[in-house]
């Protein structure tokens, strides 16, 4: 009967019909995430191997020069993260680095653990701040007693593919202009429950897929804190990170505005652990939306306005994540109310026509993904394909939700001032100043 | 009537004060039984401490127990030779008055020396047994100095001049005395000893965790609030105020505006940074570097003798060899073993037909084994004893010194004879000792046969002198 009504309705369907009906997929969702994605992916590729005599000499140059890189590692109560993080980057064909930890206040046996390990010579210097900073701090700490000239971030609760310290440092070497390099962050506990499946396929499709897109387009406008290189004289230059949360897209922007190069390098692969309820997940993405109202609307406004500094990329770069994520969050509401107001004996049938389209689309993602990553996927990350079909909710459902609860909060209540993820005192700064 | 003795290398002489004086030399020949306490000369404090020690180191308990108080000179004295004296008169002060006060204040150590079993003639030569009757005879708490004078760093000047040397011999002992519940202890304080040469004069240091330098310096780190920067103190000095090298904000209120998280070291010498420096401990005395986990960790108590002690101080030990043996082997006591040996010599002389033997036997180091057993030791001695038995036969007649000595007449036993029993005692022994404790005990001996020409007193000391002191 349904099957039935949504045939019938797809036949009465024309041009102006579609558009009216569909068009936040067909004029925004598909061409921004689907067309751009495959065009740009398809042409990665192919340059990719052609280039491949680039990438050797590159990495022939940084086995020559052999630099000092230095691992940096913030975090509070990760202890238990640490053996696995020491021993993947014991396993590193790169060498030459030195791995800095710094325990930012922890109350469990983080200090007992660090310190047994930099005794066995696994962690080369352990910082222990008895009082907690936030994680700036704590990264600035360890930048301030780092030697190395390359500086890479990693999350304590990550670990690493054996060539990924080699492979994240090559963009270095191919472009003097690069001033940090984004790794391919990957999901070290997909098969845990469906929550980290479905962030899994999620950060095969807008982490990997979505920052190799970006940053062909030369509009990369984050480094993950998971993973991320950077040069130490410009990090020296910013003095570092600033007061969070979203210190990564933050220190981003700050590079870019200083004309340097950021690149995403999907090959440099980390893993890392992704909260494992819908909860703690929520939790997650509550802070990571309202840092995009907090940065990009706030203290990088000047980025969107005339000026001295003024860069057509970065001003893309900024408002294409405005544009998609906050102006066009709106979209759905508007839609919605569309469709209630104007089509409400359709609904239903519109719904699950723009399920099987999004269905669809997330299938090609995948595929996408597929295409670039296969060299670096696992067979679990196949198995993933089984679980594309729950995707469309989570994404339109789920993730929206939060994501406008988010902006909102910000917006209006400026939320992120007020997150425990900080020190309160570090956010009572934060707020009087409106950082 | 008890008077005080004044010993002295010099001539101290006033008529109105009732005072025997002798020269230090001529302590052996004293007659202490007349002597309410030993006034010791510190004019010199050197020679004044060598009485002390010469007098605390006599075997006979009516001179090692009896109160000690120092005549002052002009000279101060370290405290851990002021505390060994039971009193001190100034030297300006010195009359017949103070001496009588003295006397009577220290009367009590007398009656109690007084009860002991002749005082005078009776040889104590256990040291735990000398230092239990110097506790129990003033019942005064022993308590710790510190000094710079030893190497132990932690002295107990009462029982200082029992021990000539400097070693951990009075912290063993003292433990005995502890577990055998003689004493009770009472916390005063910890120290490290060098593992090498347990002296207490240790230099601790920090040291790089790579180069073992010591050349390391500390900094703080502070952390700005407002724009996260975390740096040196010395990255944000600017004259007198600090200010963030990032924002170039100046710095207000700790707490308020930045903190100091922790602190870091830097090497000077290989420049690697690390937060916990190694600690090391250099030996003032040997010059040997340790790490804190290879010192000797010791806890220094001060001790006040139990009830069981009093009783044991006064009475003996009964878990001395000698007392284990007594009820074991019925040791006969010194005097009636000489005259059983004067009935021997004369019935051979008499008969004509006998050969008879006096046996005289030392085990050196057994005073060792008995502190470290503690109070084990019973056990030990009760097995010692059950050798003598199967060894000796029932019709020798054995005395003992000390838990050491021993002294055997074995009737109608040639010296050939004898000298095998004294080797299956040997054996036994030393496989006992050997295969339990790992310790080779040596025994000594000698060998005579008795006729009526032998002086026993006079063989006895020779022996003595020749294998016990």
């Amino acid at each position: 009967m349904l099957i039935e009504d949504i045939l019938i309705f797809l036949s009465q369907l024309d041009a102006m019909k579609i558009l009216t009906y569909f068009w936040p997929f067909f004029l925004l969702d598909m061409t921004r995430y689907l067309f751009l994605d495959f065009i740009v992916i398809l042409t990665y590729i192919p340059k990719r191997y052609l280039h491949r005599h680039k990438y050797n000499n590159a990495r022939k140059r940084l086995y020559k020069e052999r630099p000092l890189v230095s691992i940096l590692v913030p975090g509070k109560n990760e202890g238990k993260h640490i053996p696995a993080l020491a021993h993947s980057l014991s396993q590193q064909s790169y060498k030459n680095f030195e791995l800095i930890i710094v325990d930012d206040g922890s109350d469990d046996q983080t200090s007992t653990i660090c310190r047994a390990l930099e005794k066995k010579g696994l962690i080369d210097l352990f910082i222990r701040n008895d009082v907690r900073g936030g994680k700036a701090s704590a990264a600035n700490t360890a930048l301030n007693f780092s030697k190395g000239k390359y500086i890479v971030h990693i999350d304590a609760d990550s670990h690493m593919a054996a060539d990924s310290i080699e492979t994240i440092l090559l963009p270095f070497y191919l472009d003097e202009n690069v001033g940090a390099v984004g790794g391919d962050v990957r999901v070290a506990n997909s098969e845990e429950n469906f929550a980290t499946r479905l962030q899994a396929i999620e950060y095969m499709k807008s982490l990997s897929t979505g920052r190799t897109v970006a940053s062909e387009l030369g509009i990369l406008r984050i480094i993950a804190g998971a993973h991320g290189a950077f040069r130490r004289d410009i990090l020296s230059r910013i003095h570092g990170w600033d007061v969070g949360p979203g210190l990564d897209g933050d220190i981003t922007l700050k590079i870019r505005k200083l004309g340097f190069r950021v690149i995403h390098e999907p090959m440099a692969v980390c893993y890392t652990h992704v909260p494992n309820t819908f909860r703690k997940l929520a939790k997650q993405r509550f802070r990571w939306d309202r840092s995009i109202v907090r940065f990009r609307l706030r203290k990088h406004k000047d980025i969107l306005l005339p000026s001295r500094n003024f860069s057509i990329g970065n001003f893309i770069a900024s408002a294409e994540n405005i544009f998609f994520n906050i102006i066009l969050d709106i979209k759905w509401w508007l839609y919605i109310t569309q469709l209630i107001i104007f089509s409400p004996e359709v609904m239903l049938i519109i719904f699950i026509i723009n399920y099987v389209l999004y269905l669809i689309a997330n299938i090609i993602q995948f595929l996408i993904a597929s295409a670039l990553l296969h060299r670096t996927f696992l067979r679990k990350d196949y198995v993933l394909f089984l679980f594309i079909p729950l995707i469309p909710i989570y994404t339109g459902l789920y993730l929206r939700l939060v994501r406008t609860y988010a902006y909102l909060m910000e917006i209006f209540h400026g939320a992120s001032y007020r997150d425990k993820w900080n020190p309160w005192k570090v956010s009572k700064i934060a707020e009087k100043e409106r950082l | 009537m008890k008077q005080p003795c004044l010993i002295t290398t010099s001539r101290i002489g006033d008529n109105n004060i009732n005072l025997s004086t002798i020269h230090p030399d001529a302590i052996d020949n004293i007659d202490s039984s007349r002597t309410s306490f030993w006034l010791v000369d510190m004019s010199n404090p050197r020679t004044g401490w060598d009485t002390v020690c010469k007098l605390r180191s006599n075997p006979y308990p009516a001179i090692y127990l009896r109160p000690i108080v120092y005549l002052m000179g002009i000279d101060t004295i370290p405290d851990e030779i002021y505390h060994a004296a039971n009193g001190h008169i100034k030297g300006e002060t010195l009359s017949q008055k103070t001496l009588d006060s003295w006397a009577s204040r220290l009367e009590p150590v007398n009656l109690w020396i007084e009860k002991l079993e002749q005082p005078d003639t009776s040889k104590d030569t256990n040291i735990a047994f000398r230092m239990l009757r110097l506790t129990a005879c003033d019942d005064k708490e022993i308590i710790p100095t510190t000094t710079t004078r030893i190497n132990s760093g932690f002295v107990y000047p009462l029982l200082e001049p029992l021990f000539s040397k400097e070693d951990t011999s009075v912290f063993d002992t003292l433990n005995f005395l502890l577990e055998q519940k003689l004493v009770s202890n009472h916390f005063v304080s910890k120290s490290h000893f060098c593992g090498h040469c347990e002296s207490a004069f240790l230099n601790f240091k920090e040291t790089c965790v790579q180069c073992n330098s010591e050349d390391i310096q500390s900094d703080e780190i502070i952390h700005h609030f407002k724009c996260a920067y975390t740096g040196k103190l010395a990255d944000f000095r600017n004259r007198d105020e600090l200010t963030c090298p990032k924002c170039e904000r100046t710095l207000q209120h700790i707490g308020v505006d930045y903190d100091k998280p922790s602190v870091i070291f830097s090497c000077n010498n290989c420049t690697h940074t690390f937060q916990e420096p190694e600690i090391q401990a250099t030996c003032f005395s040997c010059g040997r570097t340790s790490s804190p986990e290879n010192l000797t960790h010791r806890t220094i108590y001060s001790y006040t003798i139990s009830a069981i002690g009093k009783n044991a101080a006064i009475y003996g030990l009964d878990s001395l060899f000698t007392r284990i043996m007594e009820s074991k082997l019925r040791l006969t006591a010194l005097p009636v073993f000489k005259e059983f040996f004067a009935i021997e010599a004369s019935r051979i002389q008499r008969y004509q037909i006998s050969t008879s033997s006096l046996t005289l036997i030392h085990m050196i180091n057994m005073s060792s084994i008995y502190i470290r057993m503690g109070h084990n030791a019973k056990e030990l001695f009760e097995e010692l004893s059950v050798i003598f038995r199967t060894t000796l036969r029932t019709c020798d007649i054995i005395t003992a010194l000390n838990e050491s000595t021993f002294f055997v007449i074995m009737p109608e036993t040639a010296p050939v004879h004898a000298e095998r029993a004294v080797e299956r005692l040997n054996e036994r022994i030393t496989e006992l000792l050997g295969s339990n404790l790992n310790f080779t005990p040596k025994i000594t001996s000698e060998i005579f046969q008795i006729d009526a020409s032998i002086e026993l007193d006079k063989t006895l000391e020779e022996f003595q002198k020749n294998h016990v002191d």
